[in-house]
């Protein structure tokens, strides 16, 4: 009965908004000696206007108390709503008993202000506070849920709450079950309120999805009253579903990376396409699956002020490249400085640097390494077999060096070597059979490319039939 | 002047001064009203701040710093070989003995209805394939006579079989290739990667643009313009003879010391300026000086082609002390290598239209296809042997492609075999950098009129190098004129089938 009387608050609300407003207009006007014979009809209207206000503060304080509304904005409603309809009660006094000793055209502005704020107060409640604003913030953006959802740059080193699960809730679940409503007495954009569940009890239970009452709901036909989001609101896709269920699954966590939790072959395709806005586009990295922490920064500081490049292979990425291209000369200091983010250290570009052999012992401690450029350099054999520690290198560029197929030989220890460049090194010719058979998987490439002069690159035709 | 108009004019300003007294602060107060209100509102509803603002910061004191992609890319430079004039598909690398056996005839009305041609009047004739074909490699690459060098390395490359553009004419087709707008005003492919990365080498421009003996494609130089990025991000065109960047050098009579002097008490003067105003502009000022002065020794250095030994230049055929296509590829590789970003060179000659033999599919075209092939293989080999290919990607194509028909222009027969200018379907190639080995993808019909399968377009080829550097194109953007701006701009898909 309560509820049923509150749900006529919607509809009570707007005829002591237009009936004081109408109220308000013809006593202004009477002060016009045209309009002077409107004042009689003010006082029974401002009197109807109260006495719906009345009726109006009535049903909304039941509907307050049945349904679940932001208590902040609803209280501020309810006293402003009082205070409209205490204001209409005393200007219809005022109109009848002039001795009542109260400034009329004041009190008359303070209900026109009073009747815009509470309209408003309840706007905010019904379609969330940021209703009247959303078409002006959101000009740049075709929809409210592209201005939440922001592609990731790199989904495995991004936060599984904050960055995966939380924008989801944010655009299906927020509406009804966030500051502004608390539906069932569930609030989800507050990890501890969320954990907490509704009125109904917990809605998940981290790492049993399936049992989560959150993951029930959403899978109920969309028919039935508990189905969640209701029917009529936006649906999540399959794709969130399915974040959502793989979030709960591995324990609901609100502080882990995507890539600290386990993923099997189904959720990976949606995880990638979360990073990319067209999901097709491949992942071109090299780099280690495990997520590695921040670089010593002092480090890299360091060799920055000597010019040399260190920079992250991509934006929220803690691995990293470094390159003596604008500085080839490598002291024992620079080396050491490197060590220190060994672990981070993917790339290193050494190329016509002074770098020798003893260098690469320091440098065979960065054992994360990929890419390794030695081209130009004296390192010799004797160097190389310190590479053997380097067991992640898929690429050595050794031309212009004097390494000859015994140094190379010992690289053959590498497991994950693609290929090693070759050009002009001390290989003797009838070396490379013996070399490219103790390298089976690697790509080794001699270089010394000869592009034959043929007779037609120095000749040119002349037209013969002219038509 | 008059006593008369003497008076007449200190009546007048006496009236404008009384004018001016009637406006009292309270006009003032009244009439801004509205302006602060509409302010104010502006600002409460946040316009003018865009939520989606690029992630790409510029930094005016150090606009050339390499900066980061937003993930790990495959290639750290890209050399764009552009075929100004468009070369013919049908005598290169898409073989299609149907057409053969239509030469001469009259072309099929079901292929003029409703089509647009630059030259090519009422109802011309088919011209069957100029050159023999054959498969090469492993990849079993079909490649003419046109080109033997290239066909000995199709293993290492990738066809794109069915390009297509909207543009018939070369000026705005080359300014949707480089620019992805056909009129001019967008930056270039080149300045929205130096934009985006930077560069390596701090004494080298980060995007140089070659062009064979100087002469600028039909575009000019808007292909490597920066458009509405800041003009620290064109290219940088350089000469293989004589001083590479014009004006750089010192003038006569003037020596190193006097410059540097010169340079440091203008920058001391900006800097001065600087911290009076703050723009960010001067600091960007000082460090284009500082850039151009560094510049002077390093880009001869590396510009002179004389200090490389004979093998390779008898790998690539350059003529040293010539302006030739040969000595810009082989510059390419130089500038590449010391880590400059962004390579683009235009060689010129290749519409063939069949006007004149310099310009007839089977003379002029013959000529120009062996002008490049040498080098250009020589480029993709000597890439290779220096361990440079696996991150540097190289592009080869032209604005569009050419008919199957026989040019007629104006409806007459034209003295040479010549093809018109064909938007429905060409070919490019990649090669390089994440780019498959021996890889093919699109089909055209048995005239190789149109595309039947795998059809792509500029935006997909400007999408894919961006993704191989590690850029989502369509998150690329600039912030200009209120909106988001992007090098594909609406369109472009990657090309992932020929991704290794």
């Amino acid at each position: 009965m309560i509820e049923f009387l509150g749900h006529f608050h919607p509809l009570l609300v707007h005829l002591p908004i237009g009936i004081l407003l109408i109220a308000l207009l013809l006593q202004w006007l009477s002060r016009i000696k045209k309009y002077e014979v409107l004042q009689q009809a003010v006082p029974v209207i401002l009197l109807t206007g109260a006495i719906m206000g009345l009726f109006s503060c009535i049903t909304g304080y039941l509907l307050s108390i049945t349904d679940d509304y932001n208590e902040n904005i609803a209280s501020w409603h309810m006293w402003m709503g009082i205070a409209t309809t205490l204001a209409a009660f005393v200007l219809y006094a005022k109109e009848k008993n002039n001795r009542f000793k109260v400034n009329k055209p004041v009190l008359s502005v303070a209900l026109l202000i009073l009747i815009a704020l509470t309209g408003h107060l309840g706007g905010s409640l019904t379609h969330g506070s940021d209703y009247l604003s959303r078409p002006f913030t959101n000009i740049f953006n075709d929809t409210a849920e592209s201005m939440i959802i922001k592609p990731i740059a790199n989904v495995q080193e991004a936060q599984v709450y904050a960055d995966v699960i939380q924008p989801i809730f944010q655009t299906k679940c927020y509406s009804c079950h966030g500051p502004n409503k608390q539906k069932g007495k569930l609030r989800m954009d507050d990890s501890l309120r969320l954990i907490k569940g509704g009125k109904d009890g917990i809605v998940i239970e981290p790492g049993n999805a399936d049992e989560s009452e959150l993951i029930k709901r959403m899978l109920l036909p969309d028919y039935d009253d508990d189905h969640m989001p209701p029917k009529e609101k936006p649906q999540p896709t399959k794709e969130q579903f399915a974040l959502i269920h793989w979030w709960i699954a591995n324990g609901a966590s609100f502080d882990k990376k995507v890539n600290q939790l386990p993923q099997d072959d189904k959720i990976k395709p949606v995880l990638i396409a979360l990073q990319n806005v067209s999901p097709e586009i491949k992942v071109t990295s090299d780099l280690p699956s495990s997520p590695v922490e921040p670089a010593d920064a002092n480090a890299i500081a360091q060799l920055k002020a000597k010019n040399i490049l260190v920079l992250p292979v991509a934006l929220n990425s803690n691995y990293i490249t470094v390159s003596f291209i604008n500085d080839t000369t490598v002291d024992n200091n620079d080396l050491q400085q490197i060590t220190n983010f060994s672990k981070q250290l993917v790339s290193l570009k050494l190329s016509g640097t002074n770098i020798n052999d003893e260098g690469l012992k320091t440098i065979a401690q960065c054992t994360n390494l990929i890419k390794l450029f030695l081209d130009g350099t004296p390192v010799t054999d004797k160097g190389l077999k310190n590479l053997t520690a380097l067991t992640n290198l898929r690429y050595l560029n050794l031309v212009n060096t004097k390494v000859s197929a015994q140094g190379i030989s010992e690289l053959k220890a590498l497991p994950k070597l693609q290929s090693i460049y070759l050009y002009k090194t001390l290989i003797a010719k009838q070396d490379w059979p013996g070399l490219q058979q103790a390298f089976p998987k690697t790509q080794l490439d001699s270089g010394g490319y000869i592009v034959p002069t043929l007779v037609t690159d120095t000749t040119t035709v002349k037209a013969k039939v002219q038509y | 002047m008059t006593q008369k108009e003497l008076h007449n004019q200190r009546l007048l300003r006496e009236a404008e001064r009384s004018v001016l007294q009637m406006h009292t602060r309270r006009h003032f107060i009244k009439e801004s009203a509205m302006g602060l209100g509409g302010l104010a509102l502006a600002a409460l509803f946040g316009c003018g701040k865009n939520n989606a603002s690029s992630q790409i910061a510029f930094d005016p004191a150090h606009p050339l710093a390499p900066k980061l992609p937003p993930f790990p890319g495959k290639a750290k430079s890209v050399i764009y070989l552009h075929m100004a004039g468009a070369p013919s598909q049908l005598e290169l690398f898409d073989y299609k003995p149907e057409l053969m056996k239509m030469d001469g005839q009259l072309c099929p009305q079901s292929l003029l209805e409703g089509k647009r041609f630059a030259f090519i009047r009422g109802v011309p004739k088919m011209l069957g394939p100029q050159a023999k074909f054959a498969q090469h490699g492993e990849s079993g690459a079909w490649v003419s006579e046109n080109m033997p060098h290239l066909a000995s390395i199709v293993d290492e490359v990738s066809f794109l079989k069915a390009v297509s553009t909207d543009q018939f004419n070369h000026a705005p087709a080359q300014l949707l290739v480089h620019t992805g707008s056909p009129r001019l005003g967008r930056p270039s492919i080149g300045s929205w990667v130096t934009y985006g990365l930077g560069t390596e080498n701090e004494n080298l421009p980060g995007f140089v643009v070659l062009t064979s003996g100087g002469r600028n494609p039909d575009a000019g130089k808007s292909v490597w313009g920066s458009g509405f990025l800041p003009s620290v991000y064109q290219g940088v065109q350089c000469r293989s003879e004589g001083a590479p960047v014009l004006f750089l050098n010192d003038p006569d009579g003037m020596s190193r010391d006097l410059r540097k002097a010169s340079i440091d008490a203008i920058n001391q003067v900006n800097a001065e300026e600087y911290k009076a105003y703050k723009d960010p502009e001067i600091l960007s000022r000082i460090s284009q000086y500082e850039m151009a002065y560094k510049m002077q020794i390093s880009v001869p250095e590396v510009m002179n082609i004389n200090d490389e030994p004979q093998y390779i230049h008898d790998m690539y055929g350059t003529k040293p002390g010539h302006a030739c296509f040969a000595n810009n590829v082989l510059l390419a590789r130089k500038l590449v290598e010391k880590g400059v970003r962004f390579v683009q060179l235009f060689d010129w000659g290749w519409d063939s239209h069949g006007t004149d033999a310099s310009l007839a599919i089977d003379v002029g075209f013959i000529n120009k296809c062996r002008q490049v092939d040498k080098c250009i293989t020589a480029l993709i080999l000597d890439l290779k042997q220096r361990g440079l290919l696996e991150e540097t990607l190289v592009v080869w194509g032209g604005e569009f492609g050419r008919t199957p028909m026989m040019e007629n222009r104006e409806g007459k027969q034209n003295p040479f075999k010549g093809r018109d200018h064909h938007t429905e379907a060409f070919t490019i190639w990649m090669a390089g950098a994440g780019i498959k080995k021996g890889g093919s993808y699109g089909e055209t019909d048995e005239i190789g009129y149109s595309a039947i399968s795998g059809k792509v377009d500029t935006f997909d080829i400007q999408a894919t190098i961006l993704n191989q550097l590690g850029f989502d194109h369509e998150q690329f953007t600039y912030d200009f004129q209120g909106r988001p701006f992007r090098l594909t701009d609406t369109k472009g898909k990657v090309i992932n089938e020929i991704l290794a």
